[in-house]
């Protein structure tokens, strides 16, 4: 194993991390926030939007997310819609992980027996505000480690970016070895890289989860 | 003690990790994979087992393609079926992507790469190359309405096209930092993205270019040929003396017969014509 040549690669491998990461929170943010929305709407059964709830988490937990890429980079351009490389990275991990979050957020809701709903509505309070104030709380906290794996999930996903020409670090690695044919220096790097990416999130996570459990956990 | 017990996992999964890709530099040549304890097999394996597998493109016509009945076709292809058949042996098409033709030879999964692989001096360096049997140089292909008929044209802001791990890519990082690259890692991918405006132009082997110039409307090469002029040949893993031996004696006694002349006008006069015959065939390995 060359180490010099690992030195020099470091400054493209940077790069590359700071893009998976850049795409990549945008893209946990943007899961996170649909993921709630649609929970929300498939808890409360509105009618219509419940429909189109459900529509929508089946097509996009039971399509890959190359072929989401792929159809928004190289398919929509064809209908007149032009998305950039990385509003489609963004776009894709968002959707994907959307439908994701939306049930183990829902899991979580649903976890909650509804006796406690209707004891709080007993006591006087309108049906959103025992949501709020009673369900959602410990919904949130028993879906914490659901949301942990899935923002692991869509940060180990970003790996299929390069079809849509973002150097990720998967593609950066795969094009160093392309070029130089440096391979155990830079398979051992992109491993490495991730880890760097991914062990912060997995602690951080379980700190996370223990502060919103503090109840199960004790202090 | 939680807290400890996890620092600790992660700790372990750290030392897993560094002992797996340690151990890998010695595992890679484990007898019972496809290559032999040196990494490749010799003639004489290749010829007892009874197959030879060759690494070739899937999609690069009209070099190497799989046509619509799923067979592989093409330049690359009629030659690596007159290699089985002058081998005696069957020939089992690997498909390759342009960045990891190095790697399909150094781990042994194929016995020789003909995916239309350009002879420079950094690949020669991984790999053995045998005697030529194309030539090459770069081409640059872009829009009719916005043709770059040189490098000089392209603004800070453009971006070029290019295919990760190919001789257009290597070129212009060396010669040209400042052109922004858009990459791919397939040639599917990359027709896709200029088709669709994704950059301004698109950069690789000048066969490529103007094969794709001349089957899509609208698209013209504006530099026909750029860099050194390059040759094409098939390459081995590094140290398979044997098999690259009867490689070059296989070259030399097929110019007797011009038979890459023959696989020209078979797989390559409906897209390029006769004009590019002479230009693009080398016979029995001679430049």
């Amino acid at each position: 194993m060359d180490v010099e040549v690992m030195r020099s690669y470091l400054p493209l491998y940077r790069d590359a991390l700071l893009l998976t990461l850049r795409i990549g929170w945008q893209g946990v943010l943007l899961a996170l926030f649909i993921g709630v929305v649609c929970a929300v709407i498939l808890h409360l059964r509105l009618p219509v939007l419940r429909q189109i709830t459900a529509a929508y988490i089946e097509f996009f937990r039971n399509t890959p997310l190359l072929v989401q890429l792929f159809f928004l980079y190289f398919a929509l351009p064809k209908l007149g819609v032009r998305v950039g490389a990385a509003l489609c990275g963004v776009l894709g991990l968002g959707l994907l992980g959307g439908a994701y979050m939306a049930e183990t957020i829902r899991g979580g809701l649903e976890s909650i027996a509804s006796i406690q709903s209707e004891s709080a509505q007993s006591l006087g309070m309108t049906r959103m505000q025992a949501f709020r104030y009673v369900i959602l709380p410990q919904a949130v906290s028993r879906s914490v480690p659901g949301l942990v794996a899935n923002v692991i999930f869509l940060l180990k996903e970003t790996s299929v970016f390069s079809t849509i020409s973002l150097m990720d670090l998967m593609f950066t690695a795969k094009d160093l070895i392309g070029m130089y044919a440096k391979t155990l220096e830079c398979l051992t790097l992109l491993v490495v890289f991730y880890l760097i990416m991914l062990l912060p999130v997995s602690v951080l996570g379980s700190l996370v989860e223990r502060r919103l459990r503090h109840a199960e956990f004790g202090p | 003690m939680k807290k400890v017990n996890k620092f600790l996992a992660l700790l372990l999964i750290g030392a897993l990790t560094l002992g797996v890709l340690a151990g890998c530099g010695k595992s890679a040549n484990e007898p019972g994979s496809t290559a032999g304890d040196d990494g490749f097999r010799t003639l004489d394996e290749i010829k007892e087992s009874g197959v030879i597998n060759i690494g070739v493109f899937s999609d690069k016509s009209p070099f190497g393609y799989v046509d619509e009945n799923g067979d592989y076709q093409g330049y690359d292809v009629y030659f690596a079926n007159r290699i089985g058949e002058d081998l005696g042996v069957e020939v089992n098409f690997v498909s390759t992507e342009a960045a990891s033709r190095i790697e399909y030879l150094q781990t042994g999964k194929v016995d020789i790469i003909l995916a239309n692989f350009t002879v420079t001096e950094e690949r020669a360096e991984e790999v053995d190359f045998a005697l030529p049997y194309m030539n090459v140089a770069l081409g640059v292909v872009s829009p009719d309405d916005a043709v770059v008929t040189s490098l000089d044209e392209i603004g800070p802001e453009d971006e070029v096209i290019v295919i990760s791990g190919t001789t257009a890519e290597t070129y212009l990082e060396k010669n040209n930092p400042d052109i922004k690259l858009q990459k791919y890692d397939a040639y599917a991918e990359a027709k896709t993205a200029l088709e669709n405006g994704n950059g301004v132009a698109w950069a690789n082997d000048n066969t490529e270019v103007i094969a794709f110039a001349l089957q899509t409307p609208g698209f013209t090469v504006g530099i026909p040929s750029l860099g050194s002029a390059d040759t094409i040949a098939p390459a081995v893993t590094k140290g398979n003396t044997t098999l690259l031996d009867w490689l070059n004696d296989e070259i030399v006694a097929l110019g007797e017969e011009e038979f890459f002349h023959t696989d020209y006008e078979a797989t390559l006069l409906d897209t390029y014509g006769a004009d590019y015959e002479d230009t693009l065939v080398v016979e029995g390995g001679a430049a």
